[in-house]
């Protein structure tokens, strides 16, 4: 479970993030909604304690993320926006380094992952030799390894064209069972698409905490009405 | 950790750069050895591991430049941290490499002694082997505390190029506060001090072949307080 109590967070003069508060329980797939410098990317930094929150708090399965970040993250799988990667690495070496670090014994588990993200033909290539929705695969990939119960993606579905956005949508909802997910992006359809409820970021502010709108198009209205 | 380490060490195994900065560290090591060695006219290697830490201070910068500011610069470093890998790991995961490559430099070098004990041996003027490990031993020790400066300023900055500006700057003053120079420049006091910081002095004794258990204790908790240094940079959350 996160829990996120009225936290900011300034840099400087900036207020990047100004008093979100929202809970989020098992089988939640929360479409993270704003335009771009809305405090997305700051907010999930904060709920993986990367970043300090200047106020308020943050609580990921009852702990404070920067002071457990090691008890945290082995339930977190993570995809951080533009996805870096080690890219003198091949998908096989990447992908067994991060399962070695999650202390994934099984060498099955990484394969049938693979085979998840349709990944196999890329396996034994380097990642520099690999498109960028390739490269998208490989990060999921890596983020879904050990099986973690929240899965935070950071713009998964960026730069890809609509056939690899269908895919990286497909999967989400494949793996979505009994997982906390949060997913930030900036395309409307993606949220009817993949999401059970919504949050929406302004400026810094959450405008909006609820179900998606039933209605095809009524994310986007919302968002258009909200976001000005 | 240990899929850390082989990360890092297949990063200068597969990659040219490795190579390169053991093969240039190779041959500028042994010419500067040979290019004298008939004209001191004396079978020793001392000559040969005074001018190691010059060496050193090019060498470890351009070795370890890269390891922690690229990592930030790519952003991989923010994977790493989401990962359940402590930062101490992280940390002695580099280091660790760094220091087999660098090991692995220093045997490359090792050709210079032994052809030296073979060729002296006939006139009655053998090298003594045990001076020559204990002076190995220094070198590695020398070696792990200018790894552990470079790694801290590779932490501080995203540039590889500031990294390793700043180490090799750092690690200059360090090797020349050994010098005749700081002796002539600064007043007897800081000079007796700054004397004693620098590693180079230290790994004198090294050099006449004796292990000083006070040169052995500096070498480590200099190596430890730069490691230290660079896990809590690594720590640090904005």
């Amino acid at each position: 479970m996160i829990s996120l109590k009225n936290i900011s967070k300034h840099f400087g003069h900036t207020k990047a993030v100004q008093n979100i508060s929202f809970d989020a329980k098992k089988g939640e797939i929360i479409g993270f909604l704003g335009p771009n410098g809305a405090g997305k990317t700051t907010t999930m930094r904060m709920i993986l304690g990367l970043l300090h929150p200047s106020s308020g708090q943050v609580k990921v399965n009852g702990l404070n993320p920067v002071d457990n970040r090691l008890k945290i993250v082995s339930s977190i799988g993570y995809l951080p926006e533009n996805n870096p990667l080690y890219l003198d690495m091949k998908v096989k070496e990447y992908l067994s380094m991060i399962a070695g670090v999650k202390k994934v014994t099984s060498e099955e588990e990484v394969i049938s992952i693979v085979k998840d993200v349709a990944l196999e033909s890329k396996y034994n290539s380097k990642i520099e030799e690999l498109s960028r929705g390739y490269r998208q695969r490989v990060g999921l990939a890596s983020a879904l390894l050990s099986d973690p119960s929240i899965l935070i993606l950071d713009e998964p579905t960026s730069g890809l064209d609509p056939i690899e956005q269908d895919k990286i949508k497909t999967l989400i909802n494949k793996i979505s069972k009994n997982k906390i997910i949060i997913f930030s992006t900036h395309i409307l359809s993606e949220v009817e698409d993949i999401s059970n409820r919504l949050i929406i970021i302004n400026n810094g502010e959450m405008v909006f905490d609820g179900d998606k709108p039933k209605l095809k198009g009524g994310v986007e209205k919302l968002f258009k009405k909200l976001v000005k | 950790m240990k899929f850390l380490l082989k990360k890092e060490l297949s990063f200068y195994l597969n990659n040219p750069i490795g190579y390169i900065v053991v093969l240039l560290f190779s041959i500028f090591a042994n010419f500067l050895f040979v290019k004298d060695i008939f004209v001191t006219g004396s079978a020793s290697m001392r000559p040969f591991f005074e001018i190691l830490p010059w060496l050193l201070l090019i060498f470890i910068p351009a070795l370890t430049m890269r390891m922690i500011s690229e990592e930030r610069r790519t952003n991989t470093l923010e994977v790493l941290l989401t990962l359940p890998i402590s930062e101490l790991n992280i940390v002695i995961s580099k280091y660790l490499s760094a220091l087999i490559i660098c090991i692995i430099a220093l045997l490359l070098t090792t050709a210079l002694p032994m052809s030296m004990y073979f060729l002296t041996g006939d006139v009655g003027g053998k090298l003594y082997l045990p001076e020559i490990i204990v002076s190995y031993l220094g070198s590695i020790a020398v070696a792990s505390s200018f790894i552990s400066i470079s790694l801290f300023f590779s932490a501080l900055t995203k540039n590889q190029i500031i990294a390793f500006l700043t180490s090799v700057v750092v690690i200059f003053f360090l090797v020349i506060f050994s010098t005749d120079f700081a002796g002539n420049v600064l007043p007897t006091f800081l000079q007796t001090a700054l004397n004693y910081l620098s590693p180079v002095t230290q790994f004198a004794s090294f050099i006449r072949g004796v292990i000083d258990v006070r040169s052995v204790f500096y070498f480590l908790s200099f190596t430890a307080v730069f490691l230290i240094l660079t896990i809590i940079d690594l720590e640090r959350r904005a």
